[in-house]
């Protein structure tokens, strides 16, 4: 049998190629020739060669950003995911109560960043704020604008507050999908509720759930807007994440080679995460 | 950025003192912001080639030869193109961390290593 040749597929792909072209393309074109040069504005340029890439790569506060940021990923995973398997576990399986967590569980989701990093500001200054003001009177001494503790805790608690709802969601409908016959099985070998989750809800959530770590690690690793709009990166540079480091080197300090350099450092980090957590997505599917 | 035709900048700052600028081969006017030189056109230049010559390697032998490699990983050739520009980024970025100087090494490290992803990977 001959298979009929036709190209015209193509053509209906190109409006799609020059948008790619003129937001993704040509701007990472641009940054990695930024990366090495050395500009002070008009469009003059003069040839740096390596030396912002060893600039960044050996300096302490792109390390201590690095740090700053994979602790705080490490933080908000570590609480998120068991919290959200947990409230999903206890979410109604059937009748009104379903819908009424459905809609209370999407709620955070639907605010935008910003208004989440300012709503949370004001919930958390000390004198004024509800949360502030109530551990100030309990006898705390909190202030998230100067102690370094206060501020992680809150940047934390905000984004847990945000985030944690898109686990649950996503695990509840892992939990949905599993067949009642596996659990009238357990019942009847006489399994307990630890069993029952260890080797049946847990497993069959297994691909659900890489997708969440996905979309939270990511998330958490770029986050900009929140701790931005809470703390502005301080005290100090205290809550300064990555992304907040970076745009105050473009564009505070005006150093548009080096912090063209660390973004590219950081895509690069970026791309191999997506990369693994890609081939673990790939192999779960290969599984079932 | 803001973006000042050239004839202005000769008016700002330092370009006041100086002669006009010689006009380079990359001088295009429009996309002088895009600050192109010719190292980083060459190295773009050869991605460009490296998908046009994986293009090529499909017509002649389709299918991208799936297999599991050594790491247990499911890849095609794309795949392996992608794992071996990806470890060059990273061996490059640990050279210029750790050693710093004479980079060639690195880019001969990541020649080698690709050759390792597209035979055993």
């Amino acid at each position: 049998m001959n298979k009929t040749e036709n190209q015209k597929a193509w053509l209906f792909v190109i409006p799609v190629f020059i948008l790619v072209a003129f937001n993704a393309a040509v701007p990472l074109m641009t940054v990695v020739n930024y990366s090495f040069q050395e500009t002070f504005g008009n469009n003059v340029f003069t040839w740096e060669g390596t030396r912002w890439f060893k600039q960044i790569l050996q300096s302490d506060r792109f390390h201590a950003a690095l740090g700053r940021q994979f602790l705080f990923t490490g933080i908000i995973l570590f609480i998120q995911i068991p919290l959200g398997i947990f409230i999903a576990l206890t979410m109604p399986k059937k009748g009104i109560g379903v819908s009424v967590c459905l809609v209370l569980m999407s709620m955070p989701l639907l605010i935008p960043w910003n208004v989440v990093g300012a709503m949370w500001n004001i919930f958390a200054l000390p004198e004024i704020g509800f949360l502030g003001h109530t551990l100030n009177d309990l006898g705390f001494d909190y202030n998230f604008t100067q102690q370094i503790g206060d501020a992680w805790f809150t940047t934390v608690l905000m984004d847990v507050w945000h985030w944690t709802s898109l686990v649950v969601l996503l695990s509840y409908a892992g939990l949905r999908s599993i067949q009642p016959a596996y659990y009238q099985a357990a019942e009847i070998d006489g399994a307990s509720r630890w069993a029952v989750f260890r080797h049946i809800e847990l497993p069959k959530m297994k691909k659900v759930l890489t997708i969440a770590i996905l979309l939270r690690f990511m998330d958490s690793f770029m986050i900009y807007t929140e701790p931005f709009v809470l703390t502005g990166g301080g005290p100090g540079n205290a809550t300064a994440f990555l992304s907040i480091d970076l745009v105050k080197m473009a564009l505070g300090q005006f150093d548009l080679g080096p912090a063209a350099a660390m973004s590219l450092i950081y895509f690069f980090i970026v791309l191999l995460v997506c990369w693994v957590f890609y081939n673990l997505m790939m192999r779960n599917e290969a599984q079932s | 950025m803001i973006i000042v035709p050239s004839n202005k900048i000769l008016l700002l700052g330092w370009e006041s003192v100086s002669e006009s600028r010689e006009k380079g081969f990359f001088d295009f006017e429009f996309i002088t912001w895009m600050a192109w030189t010719w190292q980083t056109a060459v190295f773009f230049i050869f991605i460009a080639l490296c998908l046009f010559l994986m293009v090529i390697w499909e017509k002649k032998v389709p299918g991208g030869s799936p297999r599991r490699g050594i790491l247990g990983l499911d890849t095609t050739r794309g795949d392996r193109l992608f794992i071996s520009l990806l470890s060059a980024a990273f061996i490059h970025l640990a050279w210029l961390g750790i050693v710093g100087v004479i980079l060639w090494i690195a880019t001969i490290i990541s020649f080698l290593f690709s050759i390792v992803v597209f035979r055993y990977f």
